[in-house]
């Protein structure tokens, strides 16, 4: 039997949900299938935390071998990884956590650019690993419909901020997810642009009442990867192992944030909030009013020299395969 | 090697280097780098360990407050806000024994919350104060020792150059930090201003002094134009951070800004100063922000080790209790504290004990008060300490040794300690306003 | 002949780490400037400043390793040189040269600094990656990592001069900022 260390980073703690499910079901899950043969044993070191690399610093510390698998949380990385945007360009699409991470994973392994991507941080890409349900605004005031927004001061961060580029006069503050409820309760912003499960965590019923369920869509926002140099001095067995246990990590943290996330919806009206219904008109006049980001991703992707177009257009047909078709058609112009 | 034998190798050559005087960044990096060198075989890798550290340990929002809060607090002493709380709080304690002692530590506690820095507490109030208590007969100890004393209470009530440095390591918010630190400091304060009662009604030798009966009352006009600008700047600061109408950082730049406006008003600062003062800040930032980055090199090379595992392993291993793992780390800040400045001690013991106190599932915030004040009981202790140092070079009075500075400063460090163990003993004196 | 060139160079040096120092200072004002902009922007108009957040993470960064030489120049990298004063007052030539000592493995560690992160830098420059959010606010990272590995390259050379030089000065403190004037 032939003893392999691996060395697992994230600079997230041990609490968060992805980091506490890599270490009760994917290491377990690779020890378990590992056994059956008896040819290796893995020998785990866990570093998370920021006790190697800070949340930043994963993609660098897979890179320059400081782990060996690692938890790349790529939003962080719209410049290093353009094709890992693509959720997040395409919203009011899919709030299914499990339809969205299942089709960005096919994406990568059907078209090149995802792996290119990461192999020029010198890393090979295992599967998505994490996918929020889906943002949606929550408000300190009543707010019966979309042109409620109009005006409003509305907190987020990243990408997402684009999306109120379809709102009339509304201003996107940037803020942390942990200064979310008090920018509200001051009155620093009017709104907070946030996952049910985040409301849950930092009970923002208290301050923001009212959700406005927009549906803004699922967005993939972690990858699971492994240093090249490593995966290289791997044994077949092994490597197939980590490649299937990484698609069951997917599927189980997927299905784990949907149900939290249903949970949380209904601890938020527990806690006194109201969750304000959008239509389906109104959801398509927010999102043809926003500029085309979808777009805007292909063509960054195209100019790359990768498949954009053709990767946007084969991401919506799956999800709409699965039974999600948005409001608005981002293939067009 | 073992990780933990690893880490104990290199906390011990780090400390042997320090002591031969190596630059404590310097040594905290190098030895950091032949320690995966070492450990890995692997050259690259402990090369690729610097790259990581250094490219993105000084890459954070919240450090932007050090430059900022260091800033506001080289303008307000500039701005002589720190004389005008001196000259109101005298007035109101003249005829108690010890009384300036006791007016010195009331307006060291308020200046403290407009300065991020103890060096700057002692360097304005022994120009001002130290002068007032010798030309009242005070012993010269006991002047030089309030002084010193107070001073820490700089970086212990917000905001705080020391708060900012451990949120960083502990990752804590910067806001709940600085708001954690007001009851302590508070409380410090008080602790100092019954100790100097006690002092001047058991050991009045060692206070001396005269009481004063030619009290001279200021006008209400007075008081208000020597008390306001500090207590609105004050409200800015904490206000904003309390209320969550700014986040720590923009409190430090509005802070900065009305700092700037209160100088321009009263004329009290040249053109000359404020470069000078732009000047320092940069120097001060890019020291301690140095010193960070080389520490999360070597909090890194721990973590790389395995360390941190190690010593969760052991302590579920072990039956610890919570007060030896507290006697220990204090002991260790005490230790450490003879010879090294503040942020180089959280910056040191920090990532060391945070896994025990993670794993014994105590408040990372209270933990930072105790780290804050343990730590800090080094700036009265021989063979360095700074606030001493900087008492002893700024007053320029040949008859106060370097040795009158420590002893006066003595009896202050004590009441630091006893105050230290009644913070750990009563996490919620910390936790209360978050 | 070499004496001149050292003290050429290191003339040259010192300019050097004044001239960036002086920028570095000019960064600090930026900062304040723009979070005030961005609060009063925010708070009255409604209208907060794009990208002040990773503005304000590149200037942490781009203050200290601008200053860094500066610092290095004027000794105030934070260091407890109690035992070294001690030596200096018995024995003088042996705390030189323990002062060379640790000066060279200095500007080591600094070297090594400069000499990982400049690849850094022409890889950044080459492949144009930035930082922030497209279509909302994004900075370049080369001047970033130009800027660390120039500060530390500097630092280095400043080291490198002090162990030839062999000077060094020793204070107990040297706090001139509190100075008030
Ligand atoms: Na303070
Ligand atoms: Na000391």
């Amino acid at each position: 039997q032939e003893k392999i260390s691996a060395v697992v980073i994230d600079g997230y703690p041990a609490r968060a949900l992805w980091v506490r499910e890599f270490t009760d079901f994917f290491i377990p899950e690779v020890d378990k299938r590992l056994a059956e043969t008896g040819n290796y044993q893995m020998e785990w070191q866990e570093n998370y935390g920021g006790s190697i690399v800070k949340p930043r610093g994963v993609l660098e510390g897979i890179q320059l071998g400081l782990g060996d698998i690692g938890i790349v949380t790529t939003i962080f990385h719209s410049s290093k990884l353009p094709s890992q945007g693509i959720a997040g360009s395409t919203p009011f699409v899919s709030s299914d956590a499990r339809a969205v991470a299942k089709a960005v994973d096919e994406i990568a392994r059907e078209f090149p650019a995802m792996n290119n991507e990461f192999e020029a941080q010198n890393q090979v890409y295992l599967a998505t690993g994490v996918v929020l349900d889906t943002y949606q605004i929550f408000c300190s005031s009543e707010v019966s419909s979309v042109a409620d927004l109009e005006g409003k001061k509305i907190a987020g961060a990243g990408l997402n901020l684009r999306y109120l580029e379809g709102i009339k006069d509304a201003a996107g503050v940037r803020g942390g997810l942990t200064d979310f409820y008090n920018m509200v309760q001051t009155g620093l912003v009017d709104c907070a642009m946030l996952w049910p499960e985040a409301a849950a965590t930092f009970k923002i019923a208290e301050v923001a009442p009212y959700m406005l369920q927009a549906d803004l869509g699922a967005v993939n926002t972690k990858t699971v990867t492994v240093n090249a140099g490593y995966w290289s001095g791997l044994p077949d067995e092994v490597k197939d192992v980590l490649r299937a246990v990484a698609i069951d990590y997917r599927n189980h943290v997927a299905s784990i944030a949907m149900d939290i996330a249903a949970a949380s919806k209904a601890a938020y009206i527990e806690a006194g909030g109201t969750i304000v219904e959008v239509s389906a008109e109104d959801r398509a006049v927010w999102a043809n009013s926003m500029p085309n980001i979808a777009q805007e991703w292909a063509e960054t992707l195209n100019a790359n020299g990768e498949q954009g177009t053709e990767m946007l257009s084969a991401y919506l047909a799956k999800l709409a395969d699965a039974g999600f078709s948005g409001v608005r058609d981002w293939t067009a112009n | 090697m073992s990780p933990i034998e690893i880490g104990l190798i290199s906390v011990v050559a780090i400390v042997f280097l320090i002591y031969s005087g190596v630059y404590i960044p310097v040594a905290l990096g190098m030895v950091s780098f032949v320690s995966i060198w070492l450990m890995r075989d692997n050259f690259t890798l402990a090369l690729n360990l610097l790259k990581i550290a250094v490219g993105d340990s000084a890459m954070e929002y919240s450090f932007a407050t050090i430059p900022l809060f260091t800033f506001m607090g080289l303008i307000v002493s500039k701005a002589g806000l720190g004389r005008d709380i001196y000259a109101v709080m005298t007035m109101r304690f003249r005829k108690v024994k010890g009384g300036i002692g006791m007016a010195t530590v009331g307006a060291n506690a308020v200046f403290a919350a407009v300065t991020g820095s103890s060096i700057a507490s002692a360097s304005v109030f022994t120009k001002v104060s130290v002068p007032q208590m010798m030309a009242q007969d005070y012993n010269s100890r006991f002047a030089v020792g309030v002084v010193a004393g107070s001073s820490v209470l700089g970086m212990i009530i917000p905001p705080s150059a020391m708060l900012i440095i451990y949120s960083f390591v502990a990752e804590q918010s910067v806001g709940d930090m600085f708001l954690a630190g007001v009851i302590p400091g508070i409380l410090l304060a008080i602790a100092y201003v019954a100790a100097i009662w006690f002092m001047g009604r058991f050991t009045p030798n060692f206070v001396g002094g005269r009481v004063v009966e030619d009290t001279e009352w200021m006008s209400a006009r007075e008081i208000a134009s020597k008390t306001l600008p500090t207590l609105f700047l004050i409200t800015v600061v904490l206000g904003g951070i309390y209320t969550g109408w700014l986040t720590a950082v923009e409190a430090g730049a509005a802070g900065a800004l009305v700092a700037l406006i209160i100088a321009f008003f009263r004329r009290s600062m040249t053109p000359k100063a404020f470069w000078n003062a732009l000047l320092e800040t940069g120097h001060i930032t890019a020291a301690i922000l140095f010193l960070i980055t080389a520490a999360s090199i070597y909090s890194r090379m721990l973590g790389l080790a395995g360390l941190p595992n190690q010593l969760e392993d052991l302590l579920a291993g072990s039956s610890a209790s919570f007060w030896t793992v507290m006697l220990l780390y204090v002991l260790l800040m005490l230790f450490l504290g003879t010879l090294l400045d503040t942020a180089s001690i959280i910056l040191i013991v920090v990532p060391l004990f945070l896994p025990l106190v993670e794993a014994l599932d105590m408040s990372l915030i209270w933990f930072g008060i105790i780290t804050v004040v343990g730590a800090e009981i080094g700036l009265l202790t021989p063979p360095l300490g700074i606030s001493c140092f900087v008492i002893k070079s700024t007053i320029d009075d040949d008859r106060i040794s370097l040795k009158d500075v420590f002893m006066g400063a003595l009896p202050f460090a004590f009441v630091m300690l006893i105050v230290l163990f009644i913070l750990i003993e009563f996490p919620i004196l910390s936790l209360a306003l978050i | 002949m070499f004496k001149s060139a050292v003290a050429g160079l290191s003339r040259i040096t010192n300019t050097l780490a004044i001239a960036t120092n002086a920028l570095g200072t000019l960064v600090v004002l930026a900062l304040v400037v723009i979070l005030n902009v961005d609060v009063i922007s925010r708070g009255v108009f409604s209208a907060p400043l794009k990208g002040t957040y990773e503005m304000v993470q590149f200037s942490v960064v781009l203050i200290v390793f601008l200053q860094l030489a500066d610092v290095v120049r004027v000794d105030r990298l934070t260091r407890s040189d109690g035992f070294l004063n001690v030596v200096h007052a018995r024995r003088p030539l042996v705390a030189a040269n323990l002062r060379r000592i640790i000066n060279a493995i200095s500007a080591i560690f600094m070297g090594l600094i400069a000499y990982i992160t400049f690849p850094e830098f022409l890889h950044m420059w080459s492949t144009q990656d930035y930082f922030g959010v497209p279509g909302l606010f994004t900075l370049p990272w080369w001047p970033v990592k130009l800027v660390i590995s120039m500060g530390t390259t500097l630092s280095c050379l400043i080291f490198v001069l002090k162990v030839i030089a062999g000077k060094d000065r020793s204070e107990l403190v040297r706090t001139p900022e509190h100075d008030e004037s």
